[in-house]
């Protein structure tokens, strides 16, 4: 006997012995007592709900399969998303599904937690609050993040049955600046919209719409009817401030100014308007005022103050008074220094001069996070904690010891003996931690509540799947708790009901229902609220006084709001860890951005550890060396840096708050996200960071390809197609593409269809949805920083971000996965044929078949293939969201983008079922689906009449590394630049 | 001692072939929470497959029938069989049923009931004559087996579009 058939033998006994002469596992199928009307094992029920993951208020459809939710995407119908959802939107589901999350009440003993019922929770929070009502007025307190009309109702309700009128709502980003300059501006206080839509030209002072700003999923929209290619032209976008966020990177000019000179820009480019004439239609006060306010900005003025470059200042002069429909926004959340209120009120008054209908804002669809409590007013609200007699503080989904400051006292304003505090979170972040009852109610996806992002909708709530952790509703609580036995109403559901029919939004029951079915009431009549205010005050003069010359010593310290984070509310979600941030293309870590001119005056290289010191604390940062940000200035993204939240966000990354003053603007309330004058020293210390990119430039290869508008419909100048890098022609993936004379292999037949897919780069702003999509349909698992750092990271769909060698701060985005290949180097090299050439031109992982010897990986040169090197975690309960649809695939095997061929399937079994052919358009693949700028357009190239067939006919057409001549099905629209 | 090696070997060998072939249980399914016979209900009684499946015509997965759905007989038939007292005890303690899984296929396989009912496929032609069994016997489900009846019929042989995604 060889000893290779000895082993075998010896080891098939042994195994089974083991298990019982069977290799099937025992597995038990429960059979459920009752079954709803509407559930098919197997099959899935979508239900329309509305995301709360930021204050915007996305309408979004959760599809439900087997009563547990596994994907939520946007609802078409809903008009402020439109059917698509950010990447925040779509890690929902790791909130649900969070494995720190909290099951049962808490409360804390001197030994710590201790988990008690819910009744006695309840009973607690009952006794406690009538205690304190009994005792004085306001000693029961409440801070809430912003919520729907009903939930806010109720709070000021029941606490009105404790004798107290302490409500506030509480949101990290509150835009005072912005609403002060508002009311200031337009006598009303609130947050307009902006019809960024209608826009020709746009300049905005820093605001990030596409990252955070009012809602970005809306404005990304928008903002791409404006600035996408269409019939031969585009609008323009202009981007002014310190740092370049993902939004600047979206300009087609990016203009670096100082720190805080947003508003002499704004003023002087209204000194220029004046000059030319412009707004001598204004009133005559309101000129006079104008022009007083705005003298002293002259060019010279302006750009010694903001360090513009001379001859962009005066380009930016020209194309704004040569468009006919100007749009100008104001700064980023926080801003970037001490004149943000003045640049907001600047940035309104001229979009008064330059349009004095102001026909581009929409004064009636108000954003719901206007009504967030002012920053100046949050801090006083600990202060009376401290200053007043209080005994009850409760919290609804706010983490204030993160986000503000570490000099702000909130921490011991909470840690105070007699003070009661009570979290409904179902987090143990750095809040909650602190409370003395923890009552984890449940969490937006599984209850129901109206929440419009909008002043003029309603968008519902509704229970898309059983809560995991049986949670009560907060409303349901609060009945409870202030009225006991004499409940207004018998649930909080008929709560609300009877909220939405007294304010006639809804006639009755029948009403209620359809709204739930479509996901809210989207027609209803506009408020009497005029299109524009009657009158713009005058009296806004005195806010401007005359900007003082900016100090240029020290660093500048600014901290950005993050798309993957927020305010840090997502920096528990795995995935959003995961995914890299848009520009620096690091995950998991927080790195320090600084411009390489800096870093080389201080001697410091990327990757370096940093010691940041401010007056009010100090921070140890890794160095990301980037030309995004001016030279002096230091940005950090806000978010990370938890000491509690759970095990994806405690201890991991930074949280620039630290080194935040504890101040606030005087005139707005506003906090400062901007320290001047911060030290810098060097630890001595490095970290390599968990990047994503290999490189940032792509070495002249044929990757991420840009045009000029101008000569976009110039008649190309024909050169030979050839073999070489930019001659190779355009060859599609079809028996049309196959040439004797450059392929080995026979062309595939494909007789009814051939999965294909264009990518219009000059769509893509890089925000990273599609990819948060494709771990949640695709069960794409989770690496972590260490995996990251060694490059294992499981991505089948990633945004790459290249820049302009040329120029550094120009950047092109670029989705990257499988290419599906007709010519596929995957599927030649494979010695057990596991990549594998569909007949509808898919190509195949078999994952049963790969024994993981990696070389397709090695031979694709778009490194699309991603190995399995370990079995991936989803720590109970994350693995409740997994795709049933798509196989887990495990340790040792090869896995990529797989078109989301089961939804190929699906529409292949209703096509069959009507005895037709898939139509164009039917199959979305998940990044098709969520994609808020419509970058991908999914369909069957065979088909000549399909829309990706069309657009393969598009001048603008190319194949990524195409003279390879691997023939790829992903088919790539260049991206369209323009000069300013 | 050699003798009693042998005889080892031999009460082994006869042990072994019994439980294999012999034993009360050879050739039936495994034992059930509630010992369902699918013989009464599907070869006396008559009741079609789809009657207690319902989503097979409609979902990758046939279904199991709910608790209630038991009763809906059961509450007037042999209401006070010992065994469907159990019945009744797991629907009033709102206890699902712990049914053991007869058939089985790996996990990268997704096989759809739908579409092969949809084809006209019987359920017979795959669990075999289910009306003839007390306990249900399970079936190994090998490729082969697949690849043969896709061939015959000319369907799909597509890995990804079958089978395997």
């Amino acid at each position: 006997m060889k000893r290779r058939t000895f082993l075998k033998i010896a080891g098939m006994g042994g195994l089974s012995i083991a298990t019982g002469c069977d290799s099937r596992p025992e597995k038990t199928l429960f059979s459920q007592v009752r079954t709803s009307d509407d559930q098919v094992a197997g099959r899935a029920t979508w239900y329309a709900s509305t995301c709360r993951e930021c204050p915007a208020g996305c309408g979004i459809l959760a599809k439900n399969i087997d009563g547990r939710i596994i994907k939520v995407e946007g609802n078409p119908m809903h008009p402020i998303n439109k059917g698509k959802l950010c990447m925040r939107g779509q890690a929902a589901l790791q909130g649900i599904y969070n494995p720190d999350r909290i099951k049962t009440p808490l409360l804390k003993e001197k030994n710590g937690w201790h988990p008690i019922s819910l009744s006695q929770a309840q009973n607690l929070l009952k006794e406690k609050a009538q205690m304190a009502s009994r005792r004085g007025q306001n000693r029961v307190r409440m801070l809430t993040e912003v919520a729907g009309e009903g939930l806010i109702g109720l709070f000021r309700e029941a606490l009105k049955r404790w004798d107290s009128d302490s409500l506030l709502l509480f949101e990290p980003y509150a835009y005072e600046s912005l609403k002060t300059a508002n009311e200031k501006i337009f006598g009303l206080e609130g947050l307009v919209s902006y019809r960024l839509q209608e826009a020709d030209f746009l300049l905005s002072f820093g605001a990030d719409f596409l990252e955070t700003w009012l809602s970005p999923v809306e404005y990304a929209r928008k903002f791409k009817q404006m600035h996408a290619l269409k019939n031969g032209e585009k609008g323009l976008f202009v981007h002014v401030s310190p740092f370049q966020s993902m939004t600047g990177a979206n300009a087609d000019l990016w203009v670096s100014c100082a720190p805080g000179t947003e508003a002499t820009i704004a003023l002087g480019l209204i000194h220029e308007a004046l000059k030319e004439g412009r707004g001598v239609d204004l009133p005559k006060n309101i000129r006079t005022t104008l022009e007083k306010v705005a003298l002293p900005y002259n060019k010279e003025r302006v750009i010694e103050s903001s360090g513009l470059v001379p001859e962009i200042y005066e380009r930016i002069i020209t194309r704004l008074f040569r468009s006919s429909k100007p749009l100008i926004l104001g700064t980023s959340t926080g801003g970037s220094g001490n004149h943000t209120l003045q640049a907001n009120m600047a940035t309104n008054l001229l979009n008064f001069v330059l349009d004095p209908s102001l026909t581009l804002i929409d004064f009636t669809n108000r954003h719901r996070i206007e009504k967030a409590a002012r920053r100046s007013d949050v801090l006083d609200f600990f202060e009376a904690l401290d200053r007043n007699p209080t005994d009850l503080l409760m919290l609804n989904n706010v983490n204030p010891v993160h986000s503000l400051t570490e000099a702000s006292q909130v921490r011991s304003a909470l840690e105070k003996e007699t003070l009661f505090v009570v979290s409904f979170s179902n987090f143990m972040d750095e809040t909650t931690s602190l409370a003395d009852l923890i009552l984890p109610v449940s969490l937006p996806l599984e209850t129901w509540d109206e929440y419009g992002g909008w002043s003029s909708i309603v968008s519902t709530l509704q229970p898309t799947m059983g809560g995991l952790n049986n949670g009560p509703h907060l409303g349901d609580v609060l009945l409870e708790a202030a009225w006991g036995s004499e409940k207004p109403a018998k649930n909080y559901q008929t709560y609300l009901t009877a909220l939405l029919q007294r304010s006639e939004k809804i006639r009755g029951e029948k009403d209620w229902l359809k709204a739930l079915q479509v996901g809210g009431i989207f027609d209803v009549p506009a408020q009497p609220n005029p299109s524009r205010p009657e009158k713009i005050s005058d009296g806004f003069d005195i806010l401007f006084f005359p900007i003082p010359k900016r100090d240029k010593s020290g660093f500048v310290f600014l901290a950005t709001p993050s798309i993957r984070f927020f305010d840090g509310r997502g920096a528990n979600k795995s995935w959003l860890c995961e995914i890299p941030s848009p520009l620096t293309k690091v995950a998991w870590h927080t790195p320090v951005m600084i411009h390489p001119d800096t870093l080389t005056t201080m001697k410091v290289k990327q990757g370096d550890v940093i010691n940041i010191q401010s007056q009010w604390g100090n921070i140890e940062a890794p160095v990301y060396e980037t030309e995004g940000v001016r030279p002096g200035v230091l940005a950090m993204e806000i978010g990370q840096g938890h000491e509690a939240y759970g095990r994806y966000a405690e201890g991991i990354g930074l949280n620039p708050n630290a080194l935040l003053s504890p101040d606030t603007e005087p005139n707005s309330g506003a906090p400062r996200f901007t320290v001047n004058g911060v030290d810098i020293t060097k630890t001595g210390n490095t970290l390599k960071l968990a990047r994503t990119d290999g490189s940032r430039i792509q070495h002249g290869r044929k990757i991420a390809l840009t045009t000029d508008l101008r000569t976009l419909h110039q008649p190309e100048t024909h050169s030979t197609p050839g073999l070489a890098m930019h001659e190779f022609p355009l060859t599609l993936p079809i028996p049309e593409g196959y040439d004797r004379k450059r392929d080995f292999y026979p062309p595939h037949e494909h007789n009814t269809y051939r999965w294909a897919m264009t990518v219009d780069l000059d769509r893509c702003i890089g925000c990273g949805a599609c990819t948060a999509a494709c771990y949640a349909e695709n069960n794409v698992g989770v690496t972590g920083m260490q995996g990251v750092l060694q490059q294992r990271e499981m991505a089948w769909l990633w945004i790459e971000r290249y820049l302009d060698p040329e120029q550094m701060d120009k950047i092109t985005f670029l989705p990257m996965l499988c290419q599906h290949c007709d010519n596929a180097p995957c599927e030649s090299v494979c010695p057990v044929y596991a990549p594998h050439h569909s007949k509808e031109g898919l190509n195949n992982q078999i994952y049963n078949r790969c024994i993981g010897t990696r070389f397709c990986s090695q031979n694709c040169p778009y490194k699309a293939r991603r190995f399995n090197w370990f079995e991936w975690e989803w720590p109970d309960p994350l693995h409740l969201q997994l795709n049933p649809d798509v196989t887990v695939r495990s340790k040792g095997v090869m896995e990529k983008c797989s078109f989301c061929v089961q939804r190929i399937k699906e529409a292949h079994g209703r096509a069959k079922d009507e005895t037709r052919q898939i139509r164009d358009g039917e199959v979305k693949p998940a990044c098709v689906q969520t994609c808020p700028t419509g970058v991908f357009t999914f369909g069957n190239l065979v088909d000549k009449e399909s829309r990706v067939r069309k657009m393969v006919e598009d001048t603008r057409a190319y194949q990524v590394m195409g003279y390879l001549n691997t023939k790829p099905a992903v088919i790539y629209l260049k991206k369209v630049v323009q000069e300013v | 001692m050699p003798l009693f090696l042998s005889i080892c070997c031999l009460v082994l060998i006869s042990g072994f072939l019994y439980f294999f072939y012999l034993y009360p249980a050879a050739g039936l399914g495994p034992e059930q929470p509630i010992s369902f016979s699918h013989r009464i209900h599907v070869g006396v009684k008559d009741i079609q497959c789809r009657f207690c499946h319902p989503n097979v015509g409609r979902s990758t997965f046939p279904g199991m029938p709910p608790v209630e759905k038991c009763l809906y007989c059961h509450r007037y038939v042999i209401p006070d069989h010992p065994e469907i007292r159990k019945e009744h005890q797991y629907f009033n303690s709102r206890t699902p049923i712990p049914w053991v899984k007869v058939n089985y296929l790996p996990e990268h396989v997704f096989f759809n009931h739908e579409r092969h009912i949809k084809k006209e496929i019987e359920c017979e032609a795959c669990h075999g004559e289910v009306k003839t069994m007390d306990r249900l016997n399970k079936v190994t489900f090998r490729m082969g087996f697949c690849i043969e009846c896709h061939r015959e019929k000319k369907a799909t042989l597509d890995c990804w579009l079958s089978c395997h995604n």
